[in-house]
């Protein structure tokens, strides 16, 4: 992988960091979400250990081909990781299935059964991992990945938000919030694969990106907020039975990912804006 | 820039919030009901989970006293000495709540109701002094019944339990006499039985009603005594004008002017004591085949008649307990001259084996134990009709029966010789 650009103009790099970053604080939020089920099947276990291990791998891989000029080992390591990750969120899909939720079939059973698109995580972030080795980040396709897997994440986050904050009964009215945001993130990044875009709406989706940002922040606040007045004995438990803390950061974590996407979408020769039509004069067109 | 794709995100954007609306609209009210922050606190956290899973039950609790003055779940549902328990999402609780757990707030209750015929003597009247197997009775609690109840636990095993089998025991005599089940942690039976559990409600106890779940049928039929009686007419016109939620020593007449059970057995009405020992007021034991005074029967009339003045006059209440027990005297009468009978025919041999295995064992069990009961409970309860039609006849008519087959089997064994 040795890069022409300097690290921090190299997107494929940030794109790998942002993977590794991802996988690390997955052991975390794997630890805390299997906690809840008191790790009771041995397969638990395996992403816990898979998060721990994987960001050494790619570590290892950056590491060598950045500075040691290997980029194999960069290319193999990130290709094994990424299989594995892909593998590991199928698989885990498949193990997930076997929730209350598919005999009753209720939103309340959806909610508090092991959430089966949750290993999916994995699979867009092993999908990262080998875009970023097989797509040249110069092509008008690297960029569209990207925005797609962003897409993607925002897509479950306007799920869970509704899905979860429904089951809470949207006790309090601030839990429209992510719903709402998360909607107009997705209508955003849907669009640029409907119809041509410029640069102007790629702004545009940037200034709803960074509101997604705002509005993550304002719930890991708001949780753990309402998590530290939890009225269990013990705080951990408060975090472990109560809002989900870590969640809402999904909202700032793809926000990083789809600015990655839209960074090198915008800045490619081939954005531009359609011409007038030809009925119509040059007025409204900015771009 | 184009519009195009503005409009789209927005389309998109709009059309999947008002598509998250319309779902959540749809879901029913006791889907997305949630209990506020403080409820959730005092209940301990439980109702977090338990308003979902079961909802009644945190309802329940919810109308309680004990909600209202702070007791959250665990204070009752942690355990109590010589009580399992077990892990429960980061709580230690009991794996089954018992008297035990009432005592540690309310420890005179539990001793008035420890001495009291609910408790041992109500498992001895099934399974005898020894109790069941599961639920043996200890020898302080049979110590303890017999101090206070002579002859209520050294007994023998009701004879029915033998011969009706352990089915019909478990589902029948033991859903009312757990009530004084001996548990394993060395306490002695539920209060649940008149508090309801998370309702642990004093109102609940004082309802007929609640009484009635045992104290009913042929040969217990208080609550269809009640009933007929003018105190339960009038409750059933009046039930609503009473508050029967008051707290047990501020009870006055102004708040329940029409008995229940409860009011004259064991209420602390107009500052008289407060008792859950509902025996503690009665003089006689109309239970028995032959009814005699039991030990405290001075004190014990006098208490109850201090009930009655509550609201009756003296030479009434002196009458009724004087028409009362010339019923007792006359129901004893009659009783015993059917014994007289059975009896003999057991000494001449005529009549062997166990219990229940002849007619006239049931002719005569069925006159004390149905009528008898009943004919002496209605004269105490202002039960005319079941003094009368439900009491003397059927005994009179048991008593006939009775003659006619001792004389059959007399002629039959005449006739054998």
């Amino acid at each position: 992988m040795p890069s022409k650009n300097k690290w921090y103009a190299d997107p494929r790099l940030w794109l790998e960091a942002f993977v590794l970053v991802n996988l690390a604080f997955l052991s975390l939020d794997i630890y805390l979400a299997h906690s809840v089920n008191q790790f009771r099947r041995a397969a638990e276990y395996v992403p816990l250990y898979f998060s721990l291990a994987a960001p050494v791998l790619l570590g290892v891989g950056l590491l060598a081909g950045e500075w040691l000029a290997a980029p194999a080992v960069w290319r193999d390591l990130g290709y094994l990781v990424g299989w594995l990750a892909v593998a590991l969120g199928l698989v885990g899909v498949v193990l997930h299935l076997d929730s209350r939720f598919f005999v009753e079939r209720t939103l309340k059973s959806l909610v508090y059964a092991a959430p089966f698109a949750a290993p999916l995580a994995y699979t867009g972030l092993g999908l990262l991992l080998i875009m970023n080795r097989m797509v040249a980040v110069d092509s008008p396709e690297w960029p569209r990945w990207v925005v797609l897997l962003a897409l993607g994440g925002f897509a479950g986050n306007f799920l869970f938000s509704l899905t979860d904050h429904a089951q809470n009964g949207f006790f309090h009215w601030t839990e429209w919030i992510p719903v709402v945001s998360s909607a107009f993130a997705v209508g955003f990044l849907v669009a640029p694969f409907l119809t041509p875009v410029g640069r102007r709406f790629l702004q545009m989706c940037g200034v709803v990106l960074l509101v997604q940002a705002g509005v993550g922040l304002l719930g890991f606040y708001l949780h753990t907020a309402a998590n530290l007045r939890g009225p269990s004995p013990r705080w951990v438990d408060n975090f472990i039975e109560g809002a989900p803390a870590l969640a809402p950061l999904l909202f700032p974590n793809l926000v990083l990912l789809a600015g990655i996407g839209l960074w090198v979408w915008g800045r490619a020769d081939h954005v531009l804006d359609p011409p007038p039509l030809a009925s119509s004069s040059a007025r409204g067109h900015d771009s | 820039m184009s519009f195009r794709p503005v409009f789209i995100a927005v389309v998109i954007a709009f059309g999947l919030v008002l598509a998250g609306y319309l779902v959540n609209r749809q879901r029913p009210a006791s889907d997305i009901d949630q209990p506020g922050e403080a409820f959730v606190r005092a209940t301990g956290k439980c109702a977090e989970c338990h308003v979902r899973q079961h909802y009644s039950v945190v309802h329940e609790y919810e109308l309680s006293v004990h909600a209202k003055k702070g007791v959250n779940c665990l204070d009752c549902h942690q355990a109590a000495q010589g009580q399992q328990s077990a892990e429960h999402h980061g709580f230690t609780i009991s794996k089954a709540l018992t008297s035990a757990n009432c005592k540690g707030c309310h420890p005179m209750q539990y001793e008035q109701f420890a001495h009291s015929r609910h408790a041992a003597p109500s498992w001895a009247a099934v399974y005898g002094e020894k109790g069941s197997k599961e639920h043996p009775l200890t020898a302080e609690q049979v110590a303890l019944a017999e101090k206070f109840h002579p002859g209520s636990c050294k007994r023998e095993a009701n004879p029915l339990v033998s011969v009706e089998g352990a089915p019909a025991v478990q589902s029948g005599c033991v859903s009312c006499h757990s009530v004084g089940r001996p548990n394993a942690d060395g306490s002695i039976g539920t209060c649940t039985a008149c508090h309801a559990r998370h309702t642990a409600s004093v109102e609940l106890a004082r309802l007929p009603s609640t009484c009635g779940q045992c104290h009913m049928g042929p040969d217990h039929s208080q609550i269809e005594i009640y009933t007929e009686s003018k105190h339960g007419v009038m409750f059933a016109a009046q039930r609503r004008m009473l508050d029967l939620s008051v707290e047990p020593k501020k009870l006055t007449t102004r708040e329940m002017f029409v008995p229940t059970c409860a009011t004259c057995h064991m209420s602390g009405l107009n500052g008289l004591n407060v008792t859950h020992d509902p025996s503690e007021r009665l003089s006689y034991n109309l239970f028995a085949e032959e009814t005699k005074p039991r030990p405290n029967y001075v004190r014990a009339q006098a208490a109850m008649k201090d009930v009655c003045l509550q609201c009756h006059t003296r030479p009434l209440v002196d009458r009724v307990y004087k028409e009362a027990e010339a019923v007792v005297t006359s129901t004893n009468e009659k009783v015993l001259e059917a014994k007289k009978i059975v009896e003999g025919l057991r000494k001449d041999g005529l009549l062997k084996g166990k219990p229940f295995e002849t007619p006239i064992d049931f002719a005569y069990f069925d006159l004390w134990h149905y009528y008898g009961r009943t004919s002496k409970h209605g004269a105490f309860m202002g039960g005319a009709d079941f003094v009368q039609w439900h009491g003397n006849y059927p005994m009179r008519k048991h008593l006939v029966e009775i003659r006619s087959l001792a004389d059959e089997m007399r002629g039959r064994h005449a006739k054998q010789k």
